[in-house]
């Protein structure tokens, strides 16, 4: 029943390599027409269930439907059903932007009209028109990107992979790159795609967080907002951040003040705890016996970043 | 299997070589800077072989075989040397390779018929000099013994009914002028072809590295038609290859090409066939372009080398030598590209070498098949 309503299911995945286990025990659902996030740090082991999903690695245990397909049974009958965009920049570097779409329309079977008809509309969506002759060397990481998931919707995938697709492009770059999931997802693309960057959070319809292999917490951003936290956060100014947060550490460890966690925010200092407006004074005491001035506090609404902090450390 | 997945990678694979100069280069004209530089290099003449004589007898009869010994290009007089000492010192130095002694009596000796009593030191660290410089002296030797015995007779009135006292007459078949060269090149043939088994290579080794292999394992393409789109490129360029080189050998070396050119065409598609597929399964188990570099070293230039027959033959290795040689297409390549080049010999002599390259292609082939699937885990 669930399988024929969810794109995506996984059940109890893990991969080992040796001694590591790379992937704990990973369940989800996604859902048709959602962006569905993967988020953790490096090496948490996103890249390896985006491989599992699309049977490029065999997992040592657990399942995996895709469309209803099993895909370690029949890896091949997704192939043409769903889009890959792989960490690296994955197009021919020495090829240019006509030569790397005709070979990736190729590979997905596209011919004639078919085919040309998806390079003009993937020209048109990178916004490449009249530069299919540039080598895509000569791209800058923006432009490579969209490039990219130009190259793995030529086939008009039902579903999308994307692992990491915005790591080292430029903010500006990152939003317009969004936009295009968007128009994508309007369409009825349903998009799985993994990141490190909390502030992309946002911008899904629903989130694990993964932690060494294991999902920790799952959710829409709001789900994560309510259950993830212990308390408000309280947002201080100061004249040194940095050794406020140390100072307020050293008074959490000691029992001094009950704080869930202090964490730097930028050039703020972000601290949550239980009742937190109403330590206040006493959060402004212990800094200035370290000789830190403070300044406004603020109880704030939580960003995700908080929240996933504060799983983090749970 | 769908030719229009193959046909994708083959066209992708042409587009690189066309693009990146650097492959193209190795690729095409590689194969004939290597060919026409180490037929130079491994087939120059000796010649102008540094010599040092003692010469103890001091006659006439000795300073005219010293002279005639150094007449041609073959051996140069380096020094006069008064003792053995001073040998040793010049041999020990390198600036000679060979010494000849002439005993005290050389004059009378071949004068009462004695023979000629001649020490020939040779440097045996550079035995081919050496060899050369033996050989040359013995003939010269002769002619000079023959010389004096027709003199003595001629002085003696005797003009008729003399033979020559030693009257050998070599003939090499198929290589008349017995040039090293002519030997060389078919056999370079085989080793040279080994350029486009180690393109295939590297770019299996250079798409797993940049990501790309990855990327192409998400598409329909399946894994033999990836394998054997990114080996028929590489065939046309080997035949592209094939063609030139025999021309190159005809025209700039002169060597004859005796055979039938459509067989020894066949055959090296045959043979580009085994050798790319050796070269598909180093790329499918190296995982970097340098580890994928040193394997081809180690299995397709090296054995062409030393294990095909160019060099060494074959029937003087020891036994698990030979088995060895019997698995690398060079071996029997070798023997194809001599067979038509120099006697020209046909598809009834050839053809089961043609097998058994074809059957090598086919295990190689396997065995990439086999190992890709796992070595993406």
């Amino acid at each position: 029943m669930i399988a024929e309503r969810s794109t995506i299911v996984t059940e109890n995945l893990v991969k080992r390599f040796g001694e590591f286990t790379a992937v704990d025990e990973v369940s989800f659902i996604v859902h048709p027409g959602e962006i569905f996030g993967f988020l953790g740090p490096n090496g948490s082991g996103k890249t390896t269930t985006i491989r599992m999903m699309l049977g490029l690695l065999t997992p040592t245990s657990g399942n995996v439907e895709v469309l209803g397909v099993p895909v370690l049974e029949q890896p091949e009958a997704i192939r043409s059903r769903v889009g890959y965009m792989s960490q690296h920049f994955s197009l021919y570097n020495d090829l240019t932007v006509l030569q790397n779409l005709r070979f990736y329309g190729t590979a997905y079977g596209l011919s004639n009209d078919g085919l040309n008809q998806q390079i003009d509309r993937a020209l048109q969506m990178a916004g490449l028109e009249g530069r299919e002759s540039i080598r895509t060397h000569e791209l800058s990481g923006g432009w490579r990107q969209r490039l990219a998931l130009g190259a793995a919707i030529l086939h008009e995938p039902e579903v999308l992979f994307l692992d990491e697709p915005t790591a080292g492009v430029d903010p500006l770059s990152r939003r317009d790159f969004w936009e295009l999931l968007y128009q994508l997802v309007a369409d009825g693309v349903t998009v799985f795609v993994t990141t490190h960057y909390m502030d992309e959070a946002e911008h899904c319809h629903r989130l694990a967080l993964l932690q060494r292999g294991q999902i920790i917490a799952s959710g829409s951003p709001d789900e994560m907002r309510n259950q993830g936290m212990h308390g408000q956060v309280l947002e201080i100014e100061s004249s040194d951040s940095a050794r406020a947060v140390k100072v307020l550490r050293a008074a959490k460890t000691e029992g001094r003040l009950p704080l869930e966690s202090v964490e730097l925010y930028g050039s703020l200092v972000h601290v949550i705890a239980e009742g937190v407006e109403s330590l206040q004074d006493a959060l402004a005491l212990e800094l200035k016996r370290s000789e830190i001035e403070s300044g406004r506090m603020a109880v704030i609404e939580p960003s995700l970043e908080d929240v996933f902090i504060a799983y983090m450390r749970d | 299997m769908s030719l229009r997945h193959i046909f994708a990678v083959v066209r992708k694979e042409i587009q690189h070589i066309l693009r990146d100069r650097s492959t193209f280069v190795l690729v095409l004209l590689a194969p004939t800077a290597m060919m026409v530089l180490m037929s130079y290099a491994l087939t120059v003449d000796i010649q102008h072989v540094p010599i040092a004589v003692l010469d103890y007898d001091r006659s006439p009869t000795s300073r005219n075989f010293v002279q005639q010994i150094t007449a041609g290009d073959d051996l140069d007089l380096y020094a006069q040397v008064s003792s053995m000492e001073e040998i040793e010192v010049l041999l020990m130095r390198g600036e000679i390779k060979v010494a000849l002694v002439l005993a005290p009596g050389f004059a009378s000796d071949i004068r009462s018929m004695r023979g000629m009593p001649l020490q020939i030191i040779i440097d045996g660290t550079e035995p081919q000099s050496g060899a050369f410089a033996v050989e040359h002296v013995g003939w010269r030797a002769e002619e000079f013994l023959n010389q004096a015995l027709s003199a003595q007779m001629g002085a003696l009135g005797v003009t008729q009914g003399i033979s020559q006292p030693i009257d050998l007459r070599v003939r090499a078949w198929y290589n008349p002028s017995l040039k090293p060269r002519v030997d060389m090149i078919p056999g370079l043939i085989s080793m040279v072809l080994g350029f486009p088994a180690l393109s295939v290579a590297l770019t299996l080794a250079h798409e797993r590295e940049h990501g790309t292999l990855e990327q192409l394992m998400a598409t329909p393409i399946t894994r033999t038609e990836l394998l054997l789109g990114k080996m028929i490129p590489y065939v046309l360029v080997g035949l592209v290859n094939v063609i030139i080189i025999p021309l190159l050998a005809m025209l700039l070396f002169r060597i004859p090409f005796n055979g039938n050119f459509i067989v020894f065409f066949l055959l090296s598609a045959v043979f580009l066939f085994a050798i790319l597929g050796m070269g598909l399964v180093i790329g499918v188990f190296m995982k970097t372009q340098p580890a994928a570099l040193a394997l081809s070293f180690l299995l397709i230039f090296f054995p062409g080398f030393f294990m095909t027959g160019i060099f060494f033959p074959i029937a003087s290795m020891p036994e698990v030598m030979r088995l060895e040689a019997l698995g690398l297409p060079g071996t029997h390549y070798a023997i194809i590209t001599r067979g038509v080049f120099l006697p020209g010999v046909g598809l009834d002599v050839l053809w089961p070498y043609g097998v058994m390259l074809a059957g090598l292609g086919v295990i190689f082939l396997g065995i990439a098949g086999l190992f890709f699937r796992k070595r993406l885990g």
